[in-house]
């Protein structure tokens, strides 16, 4: 027997997340860089801090739900992900890193380590 | 813009992510040259029912008493100044991609709005403004009688 409706229930929703590249800026003093990044409606649960060899990823969500209130009257941003990769040099520990967001804004501080001098003797 | 649109997520190569926006951001100095910052700050959302509108607009790192709320019949005007960090002696910038500064944005809605009966709320860097319509402004049902 075979069946003529083929439907697939499950249909894949394809919804494409928006991904925002958010504006940053970067400071760097004797002691530390700090990094700060604007994240506006994002939680801090929901922010990710990773590094992966000498790259640094930040992402967050950006839950914004605009169906719920009436009609849209204009629309200039919506809900979605921000992310923004960063290369840090070896001069930097990331392991001690500091993270704190307020109002929206990460702000990312980053130690500095002195380079390791190593002395390698000559052998005759 | 307060940030970039990716529009292609599948460029996943950080070259091409990073092309797209020294792409952008000639365009837009050029832009801003020719024709003066186009961009307008915050960027908003306006949402309306029968009685009452909301306004939300993405301000991340103010403080309260820097963000100026203002309604006059349809025209709500936000205004603001957003301060730069204060930095100490010897920092170095390498980047500065978010704007400080004074902005106003005036904003066009539905109807006119009852201005003491004006809410705001900022979390997270959002601002999200109730504006409830005003009684004389609300639409009125008029029965008809039939003879």
């Amino acid at each position: 027997m075979t069946t003529l409706t083929t439907e697939n229930k499950e249909t894949q929703k394809q919804v494409i997340e928006k991904v925002y590249s958010p504006n940053v800026n970067v400071f760097e003093n004797k002691e530390n860089v700090t990094i700060i990044v604007e994240m506006p409606g994002v939680d801090q649960s929901s922010i990710n801090l990773n590094v992966e060899k000498d790259t640094l990823t930040i992402d967050g969500q950006f839950q914004y739900d605009a169906s719920t209130f009436g009609k849209s009257v204009s629309q200039e941003f919506v809900g979605g992900k921000f992310e923004r990769k960063f290369t840090l040099g070896k001069l930097v520990d990331a392991e001690n890193a500091r993270a704190k967001i307020k109002n929206g804004i990460l702000e990312l501080t980053l130690p500095k380590v002195e380079p390791k001098k190593t002395k390698i003797e000559i052998q005759s | 813009m307060l940030f970039r649109i990716l529009d292609n997520p599948g460029r996943t190569n950080p070259f091409w992510r990073d092309f797209d926006r020294f792409n952008e951001e000639i365009t837009k100095s050029i832009l801003d040259s020719q024709f003066g910052n186009l961009r307008s700050f915050p960027p908003v959302n306006i949402f309306s029912k029968e009685e009452e509108a909301l306004v939300s607009a993405l301000l991340p790192g103010m403080e309260i008493e820097n963000i100026d709320i203002s309604i006059k019949d349809n025209h709500l005007t936000i205004h603001g100044k957003k301060k730069t960090e204060d930095l100490a002696e010897g920092t170095e910038v390498h980047r500065r991609e978010i704007f400080s500064g004074d902005f106003t944005r005036t904003i066009e809605l539905p109807f006119r709005v009852n201005q003491e009966k004006v809410q705001a709320k900022y979390t997270n860097g959002v601002l999200n403004i109730l504006l409830p319509r005003r009684e004389e402004d609300k639409p009125k049902k008029i029965t008809i009688n039939f003879e």
